[in-house]
């Protein structure tokens, strides 16, 4: 057996190496000492940059979910927002009623993945784009019937609660600290799930189904039934990062759940790089780092004046930035954020030799 | 009686202008399999230009809708030229995520002129009241509307009966290989779809601001009504545009003017279109018209 530590390059011998997470020590390690970087950092930011991770943390919960139903099973899933608006009017309905937020995380989640259910039903007939006009269809019902329900407020605001973990009480100065905290847990959960789906059968049997669902029809699996379960899944961590967001932002409102969050999401995800892992954190990063920084942007033009009366320049800068990143990273990188970070992370596995 | 005749023609009058707007989704979406999600925003271009040439360059008003025409055209014709030709072969879901992304893009041009928020409209032209018709009252703006989306689909069907583009642009269509080895030149039938689409969409915007006035948000959103009427008329079909078209209009109309006394809040025009896209997905997947999909293992 070759020391594992100086490894370097790929020596998988046997299916169970091949089926292993990590490939040599050194990657187990550098994630390690990753997720402990990230739990010291808020130590060291201030409450608004702390919020901004937080942000990207709950991003990734919704956008790890579009890559279970879009990027593994390849059905388009234009409704994803409305999925994370299901968990969120969930938790803005159980909170209040005094129930822990460890509980309405998950409650949450599986409210939305009974409507992903439900939504995926057409999926046992149709496919690709008539698939993602059922998801863009129950986006629209969904805004409407928010807009419709004073048990809702018609879509206005709705208070959440601040959260409480056995005694100790997220107040104003450490609210953004604490949904770090719950959020990080809640995404490595998921994430280890998510990594851990494709050495199941029901995960190969997604990627089955979304290569040729005729071929996965006569190999023994059910199209129909994987169909409708990566659409539970997905929805469920949509649910639960609406959750999330409910409890971040201490209110339910129906703008944050329209079609053009579903669409963010869904960029997020392209622009990291479909159906991979660690696409679903770098897409979120990037986009929302590229938001908070074009506000910055249109404020600096504000002040050098280059303005012309009724227009406001944020709002036009952002949409113009945000179709233009999509359709670049379409048109030159298709595979997304994550091929750049396999090119280092292949570089440093055989370092120091070329390949 | 006449409440509902108005309500009928109404509702006539916006589906043809919907059906126009979907004629164009459909051409795109024929010749090179591109759903078009930014169909709405051409149509406000189109809308809008219009109004610029007509207010600020005080054209006349026949001569500014037509250059608003050209315009769109052109506008439609370079997205194509310049992204779209580029993604032709990449999984549906990427070429989807473009156009949403141009989608965006001209959102945010869009947002750059005042055109971006206000309501605007077009100096008027028309005589005010109209005719009757049955006990219903039609607007002369409806009427124009009307007589004009008829000219453009007769136009439209005459192209591609006749034409040499027309007919080059229906091969390509049916199968693009055997148009290719017969020499239609396919990257210009593409472009030539997406001017197409910008015209055709464009011209449902002039129209709808004639009729009802000119908003941003109003005018992108028709682009999302779109998708309604193309699944019910089936995605490749033209006639089956027009006449889902005009049953989306119907149906949207009739919903508002009998349900909404009865639904605090109302604004059931906004969802029925998609309620029924949603049932016609479970009952009858590839519309009135569409061709259904066989697929082989």
């Amino acid at each position: 057996m070759r020391n594992p530590w100086a490894q370097t390059g790929n020596y998988r011998t046997s299916y169970r190496q091949d089926t292993s997470i990590f490939a040599t020590h050194r990657e187990l390690v550098s994630l390690l000492l990753f997720l402990g970087f990230l739990l010291v950092l808020p130590q060291f930011l201030s409450r608004t940059q702390v919020f901004i991770l937080d942000l990207i943390l709950v991003y990734s919960v919704a956008v790890l979910g579009l890559n279970i139903t879009t990027g593994y099973a390849g059905l388009i899933n234009i409704g994803q927002a409305a999925f994370m608006g299901v968990g969120a009017y969930t938790a803005a309905l159980l909170a209040p009623q005094g129930l822990p937020f460890w509980l309405v995380i998950p409650l949450g989640g599986l409210v939305a993945a009974f409507f992903g259910f439900l939504v995926g039903i057409p999926s046992l007939r149709v496919k690709h784009l008539y698939l993602a006009m059922a998801t863009l269809a129950f986006q629209v019902v969904f805004e409407w019937a928010v807009g419709h329900m004073p048990l809702l407020k018609q879509g206005g605001a709705m208070d959440m609660p601040r959260a409480s973990f056995f005694g100790y009480e997220a107040g104003f100065r450490n609210h953004f600290h604490f949904w770090y905290y719950a959020s990080l847990f809640t995404l490595v959960l998921l994430a280890l799930f998510f990594r851990n789906l494709l050495r199941t059968r029901y995960g190969r049997a997604l990627v089955a189904v979304r290569d040729n669902d005729r071929a996965a029809d006569a190999m023994g699996m059910d199209p129909g039934r994987t169909k409708l379960f990566a659409f539970a899944l997905g929805a469920f961590y949509a649910g639960v990062a609406g959750v999330l967001y409910a409890y971040l932002s201490r209110a339910v409102v129906i703008e944050d759940y329209v079609f053009a969050h579903s669409v963010k999401y869904l960029a997020m995800a392209i622009v990291g790089g479909l159906g991979t892992l660690v696409g679903s954190f770098l897409g979120p990063l990037f986009l929302v780092l590229l938001d908070v920084n074009m506000e910055s942007l249109s404020n600096l033009i504000k002040a050098l004046g280059f303005s012309v009366a009724g227009v406001d320049v944020a709002s036009a800068l952002r949409p113009l930035a945000f179709g233009l990143i999509i359709v670049l990273f379409l048109m030159f990188e298709p595979r997304g954020l994550y091929n750049w970070w396999r090119l280092v992370r292949s570089y440093f596995r055989t370092w120091p030799f070329k390949y | 009686m006449s409440f509902l005749l108005e309500l009928l023609v109404s509702g006539v009058v916006l589906g043809l202008i919907y059906g126009l707007v979907a004629l164009g989704f459909v051409l795109i979406y024929k010749a090179s399999r591109v759903v078009n999600f930014a169909q709405g925003e051409l149509l406000a271009m189109g809308a809008f230009s219009a109004h610029f040439f007509l207010v600020v360059l005080k054209l006349p008003v026949v001569l500014a809708f037509l250059l608003a025409l050209g315009f769109t055209a052109l506008v439609g014709y370079l997205l194509e030229r310049v992204f779209l030709k580029r993604l032709v072969g990449q999984p549906i879901i990427s070429v989807i995520m473009a156009t949403i992304g141009l989608a965006f893009f001209l959102d945010g041009l869009l947002h750059l002129t005042p055109y971006g928020a206000g309501s605007y409209g077009y100096p008027t032209f028309l005589p005010e009241g109209g005719v009757a018709f049955l006990g219903a009252r039609i607007s002369y703006a409806q009427l124009l509307a009307l007589f004009l989306t008829l000219a453009f689909l007769f136009l439209f069907s005459w192209f591609f009966q006749r034409s040499t583009l027309g007919v080059a642009m229906r091969s390509v269509a049916d199968d693009q290989m055997a148009a290719m080895s017969l020499g239609v030149s396919v990257a210009k039938v593409f472009a030539l779809a997406w001017a197409a689409a910008g015209l055709a969409a464009a011209a449902g915007g002039v129209m709808v601001g004639t009729i009802s006035g000119l908003n941003f948000d109003g005018l992108v959103h028709i682009g999302l009504r779109v998708f309604p009427v193309v699944i019910l008329g089936g995605l490749d079909s033209i006639p089956g545009a027009v006449v889902a078209g005009i049953l989306i209009g119907v149906l949207e109309n009739l919903a508002a003017g009998f349900l909404d006394p009865y639904i605090p809040g109302g604004g059931t025009r906004d969802v029925f279109p998609f309620l029924a896209l949603l049932l016609v997905l479970w009952f009858k997947p590839h519309g009135l018209f569409g061709t259904e999909e066989i697929e082989r293992v």
